[in-house]
């Protein structure tokens, strides 16, 4: 065993339980009690994301979820923010491979609103959905992809990764975000198939978290949810299984209007929910997680040839996972003396093993990761949800850091001599152009209008 | 399905912001405690008086080098030893310097926290400062500035800061130096900066979690307790002025897809007796998705992912201090709109600051603002991290510890008038300074025949 002591007797449970329950209509149910704070949340996952979507409709999936904030058989337009801040709630929603989700955080007393608000658009959105709100949303979201990915230095890095990692045609080849003119190809008509095929009780999960009386809130969920036929239209995703490694090392280069090379990369991983994945986590922590980590230590502590250096973990359920490298260089520091300083330490590591101090690290910064996440309310339903969702129980999410604490060194050796390895990943160098049309570069003011 | 009428609300259950106990070290050292139960995660927030206005001239940057040399090494500790001994708490650490000051900021699972806190009290105690650590962190900062500039927020954000700001107030300079300044800074610059301005006299430790079977005068004594340095002397605080003669200033991107807008002047701190008015008004200006502004931008015409109105406290005085009540916030909106609808999109932000100056606010916005305001507070409170955070900005903007409980009050008690007042006062349609970073070939001209001001172009 490790050295990892834990924070807390129950190692990230805490002491929380929850219940589990089904409607006839097939949606499940989870609740979670505590009273410590007078607020509820409410999380609704269904069973969607966009490896579900189809060639030539890529980014469906969150545009639609975009949709289902614009009204609902009972609730006008974006009503539903007005009456949830109004509540003094919060709400959102977001949309990624594997899942949608939708959730509000409200003032215990404001609990059935929530529930009825999720229940009026998961039974009656078609009610609702029209041409205007479709046009002026594919609007909203491709200037969100503007925004997030088009119109910042390396925004479409993560997309460029994924389509090298996962091959054409796989169904996670694409991000939830889509393609401009898929974006522009979705009609009013695919929206409405879309909610029809996937948007069904027995498709999703509800969880309700925080300071509620459990009886009180079955007998809201069974009132407003209870009368909301299922359906059995969907289709499974794709096949989303890939051969353990890629087999040979891909690299695409990019030249671009970005302020420093980089070098990223990602490396196929174990699927989420196996123990092989707990490991190759703390694999990646130890070699580039946070301030002492190897690869830090080396490039920017000791090489000082890069500005920033780490590795984070994509968690996949129904595909490999991805450990994604992002390395940004220091002035005119080349890329291959970075990764022939990365190859080192990866094989260094994979050769040697963690020490009993970096596993101890690596333990400790996970745990607390987990209780940051359990801590609150809409953190704790949203795990809920996800176990419920991706692995059939929603327990799993109360022992989740027990496990992470259980892995053994020699665990984490092994995923990094399997997984952390040049002819198992897909490589993306940037190489810095100039501006097209480069001016004198000072700040003074030219050309005022009077 | 089968319909059910709109549920009403239950009976809310009472909250009320955290007071903490306030007290005092031998060292000097203010501390404010405050028992969250449930919160395992402690955090733990250091203001220290170290404002950027201190810093020497030419040595823009010093605090920032400073307040992230704390952290590399010891005098009992290398940089990585320190690291690595921190990480194995089970804690992160930042440490950054703003207008008001230095903030450290530790989060800690409970178990861990004495050893966390220990290495925070070595930290301020006895940094090490080398050479070759500080030089490294320069370089970094170095290196981050290019990756700053090319982000269209953080540009529009530092050439707001220059055209307001005279040229000689350290706030019309970026907050953690040029290219030119943070070259120049160097071990021994950073040493005299903590020598000058870091001691427990002029510090406040805010400590919030679950403290239950902590004993926290045991541990604050033996870690930062042991901390000690000599009594500061105080500054003259320097008003803050701007000038907020309507104009637009276009930082050029050329072939930008989008274009980032970002338009403010300063105005009233949390001092002034307005402030809550200021942030009901600016709320339901733009606050949120059904708020005046993303009604029409983002839900009625689709030109933007979003754009929100916000006010920021630079930086404020202690009641009754010797320079008088200077403070002030920075009053802004801000969203990117793609490029094409750069002028519609800013012709329409003119008509909504217009049509609410003419016809002001409605009852049911404003009840809903307050509702909202008011309502999230439990929420927002959950934890520890956040009361901590909150209970700081007091700190460093000199209120009292129950300003937060108080100002709960204040809102739901500021009506319609009051709150339309503030806000059309804040976002005065001709004194906007307007900073658009984009394709000035394409938004210029669009932008110029707004007639919303002044347009120049500068370089990217």
């Amino acid at each position: 065993m490790p050295m990892g002591h834990t924070a807390t007797a129950q190692a990230g449970s805490g002491g929380l339980t929850a219940t589990e329950h089904r409607l006839a209509n097939g949606l499940r149910v989870v609740l979670s009690e505590d009273h410590l704070t007078p607020v509820a949340a409410v999380c609704l996952w269904y069973d969607v994301g966009s490896r579900h979507e189809v060639k030539g409709r890529t980014g469906l999936a969150h545009l639609f979820e975009h949709l289902m904030f614009q009204g609902s058989g009972q609730v006008k337009g974006n009503g539903r923010f007005e009456l949830v801040q109004g509540a003094g709630g919060s709400l959102n929603g977001t949309t990624s491979f594997e899942r949608t989700n939708y959730f509000e955080t409200m003032p215990t007393h404001q609990l059935e609103l929530a529930l009825w608000l999720e229940a009026d658009r998961m039974g009656s959105l078609l009610a609702a959905l029209d041409e205007e709100s479709m046009e002026n949303q594919r609007d909203v979201v491709k200037n969100e992809r503007r925004q997030r990915y088009d119109n910042v230095p390396y925004g479409t890095a993560f997309e460029k990764l994924t389509a090298l990692a996962y091959p054409e045609g796989h169904p996670y080849h694409h991000t939830p975000i889509g393609s401009m003119a898929d974006l522009d190809a979705a009609t009013l008509e695919d929206a409405q198939t879309f909610f029809r095929t996937y948007y069904a009780p027995n498709n999703a999960v509800l969880s309700v978290v925080g300071d509620i009386d459990p009886e009180q809130t079955l007998a809201w969920i069974e009132k407003y949810f209870g009368s909301i036929p299922s359906h059995d239209g969907k289709q499974p995703p794709r096949d989303g299984t890939l051969p353990g490694t890629i087999g040979e090392q891909l690299r695409e280069v990019v030249h671009e209007e970005v302020p420093a090379r980089a070098l990223m990369a990602a490396y196929r991983l174990p699927h989420d929910g196996t123990r092989e994945c707990d490991a190759a986590d703390l694999a990646l922590t130890v070699l580039g997680g946070g301030e002492s980590s190897r690869l830090h230590n080396r490039l920017v502590r000791r090489d000082r040839t890069a500005v920033a250096a780490g590795f984070g973990l994509l968690r996949l359920s129904g595909a490999p996972s991805l450990g994604w490298l992002d390395v940004k260089t220091s002035g005119g520091v080349e890329v291959p003396q970075i990764e022939a300083a990365v190859d080192e330490e990866l094989a260094r590591f994979a050769a040697e093993g963690p020490t009993p101090e970096e596993m101890e690290r690596a333990q400790a910064q996970l745990e607390r990761e987990w209780l940051d996440r359990l801590g609150t309310v809409s953190g704790r339903a949203d795990e809920l949800c996800r176990y419920a969702v991706l692995f059939g129980d929603p327990q799993l999410a109360l022992t989740a850091v027990r496990r992470v604490l259980d892995v053994t060194a020699q665990e984490v050796q092994e995923a990094a001599r399997a997984h952390l390895r040049p002819d198992n990943r897909a490589v993306l160098v940037y190489e810095p152009v100039e501006p097209a049309d480069e001016t004198d570069g000072t700040d003074a003011h030219e050309g005022a209008d009077k | 399905m089968q319909y059910h009428p709109q549920p009403t609300a239950g009976e809310a259950r009472p909250w009320a912001f955290p007071a903490p106990e306030r007290g005092a070290l031998p060292n000097g050292l203010t501390v404010l405690r405050c028992h969250r139960p449930g919160q395992q995660v402690v955090a733990v927030e250091i203001f220290l008086d170290a404002p950027l206005d201190a810093e020497p001239e030419g040595l823009d940057g010093v605090a920032t080098i400073m307040a992230r040399a704390l952290s590399e090494g010891t005098d009992k500790r290398s940089a990585e030893e320190f690291a690595a001994e921190l990480e194995r708490c089970g804690a992160t650490l930042d440490a950054s310097a703003d207008h008001p000051g230095v903030r450290v900021s530790l989060e800690v699972p409970v178990s861990r926290l004495a050893k966390a806190l220990g290495l925070v009290a070595e930290a301020l105690r006895a940094p090490a400062f080398s050479e070759s650590e500080v030089e490294r962190l320069v370089g970094n900062r170095l290196d981050e500035i290019p990756h700053e500039q090319a982000n269209p927020a953080r540009r529009a954000a530092k050439q707001l800061s220059k055209e307001l700001f005279p040229t000689t107030a350290r706030m019309s300079r970026p907050r953690q130096g040029t290219e030119e300044t943070v070259r120049r800074i160097d071990a021994a610059a950073v040493r005299a900066f903590y020598d000058a301005h870091i001691r427990p006299s002029t510090a406040t430790a805010v400590i919030v979690g679950d403290l239950t079977g902590v004993d926290l005068d045991a541990l604050l004594a033996y870690t930062v307790g042991d901390w000690s340095g000599n009594a500061g002397v105080s500054r003259p605080v320097p008003p803050i002025t701007a000038d907020d003669t309507g104009r637009v200033v276009v930082v050029d991107r050329p072939g930008a897809v989008q274009t980032q807008l970002l338009i403010g002047r300063i105005g009233a701190d949390r001092h002034d007796s307005v402030w809550p008015a200021q942030v009901l008004g600016t709320y339901c200006l733009g606050g949120t998705l059904t708020s005046r502004l993303d009604r029409v931008l983002r839900e009625e015409k689709g030109y933007t992912y979003g754009v929100r109105a916000f006010g920021q406290v630079l930086r404020s005085t202690a009641p009754g201090s010797s320079s008088g009540a200077t403070g002030a916030a920075m009053l802004a909106i801000s969203g990117s709109v793609d490029t094409e609808s750069t002028g519609p999109a800013l012709e329409d932000l003119w008509k909504v600051l217009r049509t609410l100056a003419a016809e002001g606010l409605t009852d049911a916005e404003r009840e809903t603002a307050v509702q909202n305001l008011v309502g999230v507070a439990p929420l927002k409170f959950e934890t520890a991290a956040s009361v901590a955070g909150t209970l700081a900005d007091q700190v460093e903007q000199h209120l009292p510890d129950d300003y937060q409980a108080q100002l709960y009050a204040r809102l739901a008690e500021t009506g319609t008038v009051e709150a339309t007042a503030a806000v059309v006062n804040a976002f005065p349609v001709d004194r906007l300074v307007t900073v658009l970073v984009g394709d000035a070939a394409q938004i210029a001209e669009p932008v110029r025949a707004l007639g919303i001001g002044e347009v120049s172009v500068v370089s990217g």
